[in-house]
Order: C-alpha cells, then sequence, then structure tokens
C-alpha cells in the first residue's frame, strides 16, 4: 500500500466529519441570513481555488471567471423551471443532480472559452476571457420565457428557483473537494506539467507535454467547479438574477487569485475569506447606540495619513534595512503601534480645523474604498501574495505544533 | 542504418533561406557535429527537426517516417529530444521537477487519477520522480535537486537542460551549444558527459558547438553550415582542412 493512503483516508473523513459538524454548528447558532453568508464564503472560496487552477497553476490569464458560475446557476434555474415538478427526484437528490448538470454544462463552456487559449496569450486571453463572461450575461438577460399562467420569468428579471435548499456543509465539501483536487493535481506530475506551461508553453511542448490539451483540461476543471458552486448558489438563494454576476464579481475573484502567492491554495483559500469577509464586517459596522458608525474628516485625514506613513515604514524595513531579524520584527511592531498613535493624534490636530471636523462620513458607505485601499496596501507590502509560496500540509502543521521533528532536507 | 536523414531540407522566412537544400544522415549511435558561423542556420535545423519549424520544401525522415511539420510533442514520442540554445527552463520549478516533467511521457496513470489523489497516481508520481532523479545523479546534479532552475549556476543550467532531455528516453539527443559559456574545465566533464551519454545510455547525439576545438575532439562526423547551406561533411580531420571551411570562418578563430 502507497504510504499516502492512510492519510488520503484521514483528509475524506475529517473533511466530511469537519462539513457535517459546520453544518450542525450553523444551524444551531446562527440565524438564516447569517448562515446565508457561510454559504457565500464558501462559494467564494470554490470560486477563487477554481480559478487558480486555470490562472495560477496553468497560468492562462482568464479573467470572465462568474460566466461560469452564472452558466451552473442558470441550468440549475432552466431546469427546475422546465422539469421540477415532474420530476421524480426531488429536494438533495434533484440537487446533486443539477449539480452534475451545472458542472457538465460550465465545463462545456469552458472547453469553449479554452480553445482561444491554444492560439492566445497573456492580455490578448484576458480580453475574450472577459468578452466571454458579457456576452453570457448579456444573453441571459435577453431571454425571458412567459409561464403558462402568463408569468415572465428569466430575463432582467430573474427566475425563482425550485427547490430551495440551503445546506452550509454541502457547500463545504463542495469547497473542499475543489481544493482537494487542486492539491491532488499539484502533488501529481500532471500537475508538474500543468505549471510547465505556465514557465514556458515552447519547452513545455518540446519536452512532450500535451499542451493544447492540458490547458483545455485546466479550463475545463476550473469551470466545472464554477458551474457547480452557481448550481448551489441557485438553490440556496432560491432566486437568481444577471445582477448577481457582474463583471465586479470575476474581478474579485481574480483579486483573490492574485493575492494568493504563486500558484498557492491556501492562500487563494485565506485570500477570498478575507476578501469576502472584510466588506462584510464593515458593512454590519454601528455605533455604540446601534446607529450607523461615522467618522468625522478630521479622523479619516488622520487615519489616511497614519496609513501611508505606516506602509512606508513596512516597505523600508522590508526591503532595505539589513539588520538582524529580532530588529526588524520589533520595527514592524513599534510602527504598528506608531501608526496607531499618529493616526489618533493627527486626528486630534485637524479637529481644529473646522473644514475637515465639520464633514461626517458614514463608514458603511466608506467600505467599498477601504477595502480597495486595502488590497493596494496588500499589493505594496506583499508583492508576492499573502502567504507567498506556502502551501497547508499535515506536515507543516505537525511541525507547527511541534508534534513531529522537520524532515532533513533530502540530499 | 540510418536514423535521422534530411533530404534537401528547405525553410524560407520571406526572403531569406534560413536553411537551404540541406541534406545529411545520421546513423545510429554516432556523435554527430553541426557547426557554422553564427547565423548560419543551425538552430533552425534543429528547429525543423523537432516540429518546431515545418520545411517550406523538402524531406526529413526519422527512422525512415517523414516527421516534417509534426506537432513537436508527438515527434517528441517518436524518440528526438533537445536542449536550447538560450536555457529554457522552468525557472521557478525545482531542478528535480525541472525533469519529472520531461519524464512524465512515460506516466502510466491519467488525468482523472491524478486529479483524484489516486494511490496510483501517486505510487506513479513517486516513480518518476525517482526516474527524474537518476538522470539528475547522471548529470552530476543530484545535491541541487531541490533547488530552484533559475537559481543554478549558468554551467548546471545547461546540464539540467540534458538531464531534462534525457527524461524523455530519446533515441537521438539534440544539443545546442552545450558548451557555451563554460569554462575550459566544465567543457572537459562535459565533452566525458557526452560521450558516456552514448557509449552508456546508448544515445546518438546531435550536437551544435560553436568552439571548434570542442567539436572536432568530440565529433566522428560533422557538417559544415554557412549562409544556410551545407559547405563540408566528413570527418574532423577533413573538415578541418577543408578551404571553404577556412574561408567561411576567416575572421574567427578556427
Ligand atoms: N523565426 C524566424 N523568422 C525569421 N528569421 C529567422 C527565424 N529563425 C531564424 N531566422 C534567421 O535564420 C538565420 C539562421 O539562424 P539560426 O539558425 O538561429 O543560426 P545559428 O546557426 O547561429 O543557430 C538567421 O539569419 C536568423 O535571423
Ligand atoms: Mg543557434
Amino acid at each position: 500500500m502507497h504510504k499516502a493512503v492512510p492519510i488520503r483516508a484521514a483528509s475524506i473523513v475529517l473533511g466530511l466529519l469537519g462539513c457535517w459538524g459546520l453544518d450542525l454548528l450553523c444551524r444551531a447558532f446562527l440565524r438564516d441570513s447569517e448562515q446565508r453568508l457561510v454559504v457565500l464564503a464558501g462559494l467564494y472560496v470554490t470560486l477563487a481555488v477554481s480559478l487558480n487552477l486555470i490562472n495560477g497553476i496553468a497560468g492562462q490569464f482568464s479573467i470572465g471567471h462568474a460566466a461560469f458560475y452564472q452558466i451552473g446557476a442558470y441550468t440549475a434555474g432552466y431546469l427546475a423551471f422546465f422539469f421540477y415538478l415532474q420530476s421524480p427526484l426531488q429536494g438533495v437528490g434533484w440537487l446533486l443532480a443539477m449539480l452534475a448538470l451545472g458542472m457538465a454544462t460550465a465545463a462545456l463552456a469552458g472547453l469553449v472559452v479554452g480553445l482561444p487559449s491554444l492560439r492566445l496569450r497573456g492580455d490578448y486571453l484576458a480580453i475574450v476571457t472577459l468578452g466571454f463572461g458579457e456576452i453570457i450575461r448579456i444573453v441571459v438577460q435577453a431571454i425571458d420565457l412567459t409561464t403558462p399562467a402568463g408569468e415572465q420569468v428569466g430575463g432582467a428579471l430573474g427566475m425563482s428557483v425550485e427547490p430551495r435548499i440551503r445546506i452550509v456543509g454541502l457547500v463545504w465539501l463542495f469547497a473542499l473537494a475543489a481544493i482537494a483536487v487542486s492539491r491532488n493535481l499539484c502533488k501529481s506530475s500532471h500537475g508538474l506539467a500543468l505549471l510547465s506551461i505556465r514557465e514556458d508553453e515552447i519547452a513545455s511542448a518540446a519536452m512532450g507535454v500535451q499542451v493544447a490539451k492540458m490547458k483545455v483540461a485546466a479550463f475545463m476543471i476550473g469551470s466545472a467547479f464554477a458551474g457547480g458552486a452557481g448550481v448551489l448558489l441557485a438553490h440556496s438563494e432560491s432566486f437568481i438574477s444577471p445582477s448577481m454576476f457582474p463583471m465586479d464579481l470575476s474581478f474579485i475573484v481574480l483579486t483573490m487569485v492574485v493575492l494568493r502567492g504563486s500558484g498557492a491554495i491556501t492562500g487563494s483559500v485565506v485570500a477570498a475569506l478575507t476578501l469576502f469577509y472584510v466588506p462584510e464586517y464593515l458593512r454590519g459596522l454601528k455605533a455604540a447606540d446601534g446607529t450607523a458608525l461615522t467618522v468625522t474628516g478630521a479622523t479619516l485625514v488622520g487615519w489616511i495619513l497614519a496609513v501611508i506613513a505606516a506602509v512606508v515604514a513596512v516597505r523600508w524595513i522590508a526591503y532595505q534595512y539589513r539588520g538582524p531579524r529580532k530588529t526588524r520584527l520589533a520595527g514592524y511592531a513599534a510602527t504598528f503601534f506608531g501608526a496607531l498613535l499618529v493616526g489618533r493624534a493627527l486626528g486630534w490636530a485637524f479637529s481644529f480645523f473646522p473644514a475637515l471636523s465639520g464633514a461626517s462620513y458614514e463608514v458603511q458607505k466608506l467600505r467599498m474604498v477601504i477595502f480597495a485601499a486595502s488590497l493596494i496596501i496588500i499589493m505594496l507590502l506583499r508583492p508576492e501574495g499573502v502567504l507567498g509560496r506556502h502551501e497547508f500540509s499535515w506536515d507543516w502543521l505537525a511541525r507547527a505544533l511541534r508534534i513531529r521533528r522537520p524532515r532533513e532536507a533530502v540530499g | 542504418m540510418s536514423l535521422l536523414r534530411l533530404e534537401k531540407a528547405t525553410i524560407r522566412f520571406g526572403g531569406l533561406v534560413a536553411v537551404n537544400e540541406v541534406s545529411f544522415d545520421i546513423r545510429k549511435g554516432e556523435l554527430f557535429g553541426l557547426i557554422g558561423p553564427n547565423g548560419a542556420g543551425k538552430t533552425t535545423c534543429f528547429n525543423l527537426v523537432t516540429g518546431m519549424y515545418k520545411p517550406t520544401s523538402g524531406r526529413i525522415l526519422f527512422e525512415d517516417r517523414d516527421i516534417a511539420g509534426l506537432p513537436v510533442a508527438r515527434i517528441v514520442r517518436l524518440g528526438i529530444a533537445r536542449t536550447f540554445q538560450n536555457i529554457r527552463l522552468f525557472g521557478s520549478l525545482s531542478a528535480l521537477d525541472n525533469v519529472v516533467v520531461a519524464a512524465h511521457l512515460h506516466r502510466r496513470a491519467n488525468l482523472i487519477d491524478a486529479l483524484l489523489g489516486d494511490p496510483r497516481s501517486m505510487a506513479d508520481t513517486e516513480r518518476l520522480r525517482e526516474e527524474a532523479m537518476g538522470y539528475l545523479r547522471a548529470l552530476d546534479l543530484g545535491d541541487v535537486a531541490h533547488a530552484q532552475s533559475r537559481d543554478l549556476p549558468y554551467g548546471k543550467q545547461r546540464r539540467l537542460e540534458i538531464a531534462r532531455a534525457l527524461a524523455t528516453q530519446p533515441k537521438l539527443l539534440l544539443l545546442d551549444e552545450p558548451a557555451a559559456g563554460m569554462n575550459p574545465a566544465e567543457k572537459e566533464d562535459l565533452a566525458d558527459t557526452v560521450r558516456r551519454l552514448r557509449d552508456e545510455f546508448g544515445k546518438t547525439l546531435l550536437l551544435i558547438e560553436h568552439d571548434m576545438r570542442f567539436v572536432m575532439g568530440l565529433c566522428e562526423r560533422i557538417v559544415v553550415l554557412d549562409h544556410g547551406e551545407k559547405i563540408s561533411e566528413g570527418p574532423p580531420e577533413h573538415v578541418r582542412n577543408d578551404p571553404k571551411v577556412i574561408e567561411a570562418y576567416l575572421g574567427e578563430a578556427v
């Protein structure tokens, strides 16, 4: 027996148990609206990990990922519209069937989009995928149907999707499946062949890699997972409309992948969760008395200046300072607390200027600005991605917890 | 028996005839040299043989089968592998992984097994990794197996290119200026390695080289190109004394 077999079995069992546990916890402790966020987070993770397969691992710059998500969702929507009532499959059985069909449809679309990648590179491919995404959205928007009862469905108004099934555990199980597939791939020689295409397509072909097949396969696998996520979204929300799949969504998912570090799956997951929850967190911010949290112009300008100063300082320490590691870490800490202090002090100082102290802003409304600014800051501080090249593994966890001594470097 | 045979192979780029009706014949087990001044069309010949370019006219026969214009990856499967003059390693991959990519040609597991993390796929990847390690050791690169290939010193990168090509298990190995940028000691080592590839691994070798002394000491037969045309062919002592060759190399040290 291969030595990885027990680890693989244990991972599968752990994954199943974890998702089941998560599901129980969510049902027990979270309101419906909060459960919805957990579902959406799982779907974002799936989207980020699946796009990482195309962009990060195969190196094909695709930016229309929301289209495959939408294709999955509408596959579920239309099939439910035409067939759910007469279907012998009901409830979860139907959902699983839709999951398979949604993945297949999206994979087919992935094949169609993957074909230009055989001829186009870099920015040209990016434009094609972006165009494809928009075409899908506009076509879906243009199609509407009339029910026997004379009701309009589809089109810009959207359509309801039967049945409504929101299972947190299943969504996360699907996300885990996307992660597992990416990881398995990366550990195999097939994954290395894909990476070699990213590195140098000509050399890759010269080593016998079937470049065309591999690229299209990456597109199809990545799209299939996005399509599956779309199916889960459709049934979880029980309603879909073209406005749920805007171009912004493609860009946010792309940002998640860009922030991940080179091809790293763990990084994609962390970035997806962060980018999903930060705006949600800011949206929910309230002042102590329950009203919307506001800040004055003085506070805002004070913080902006402090953050800029901190970014400059951190970059200087990271790239110019050559001293010992300890002083370096102390420098980061000093910068952090210094920035807090400076931010407050400047806010106080600026409050003497009526022009600044008079203006007041709701934090909620600033949330996308804060979000965008954080992205810029992350790119300034960690151009190599949030986690760089680090990847989660049981070995790494064991070492971190000091269960196992570090493995000797293989010479 | 001839392993590779070019029959009046010709390729034009617009008005330029980069390779003009070049014919030669490489026998199995030979150490064959392709030389000529800069821009003579040597690398272009490699590109024709490996399917990167399709000849405008003429035939390229490998084991008596016309391979002109077949897809690059197909030609590798038939048994021709190459290195690149301007090193083209997979920079962010480790030296070992570079070689695994080439060994992947002889995988037994399919993509589905790989995606599912099937134990067969894992075992297969491990087998390829061990095989790759063998090629690294054969080229004296065992100690840098886990270093990122772009961080390796120049001479080692050149040897890694050879290890990588070797891992596709070719019958014919094409080396494009393998000694370029090496110092005399490294060149000496390389010459030994090339001989070993033929004697121990049973490969047939076609190598392009700029350094005349290196080629003369190593190859059994040599073809000389100039301005895309074959101007001389034969054993080193014949080529060395051919007035056409001396003229072509005038101004360059022979
Ligand atoms: N793809 C191409 N397009 C146009 N010209 C080319 C191309 N490839 C090679 N050439 C030209 O063919 C000639 C031979 O080049 P090459 O085979 O690289 O010479 P070398 O003998 O130094 O390896 C040069 O003049 C080069 O500019
Ligand atoms: Mg050349």
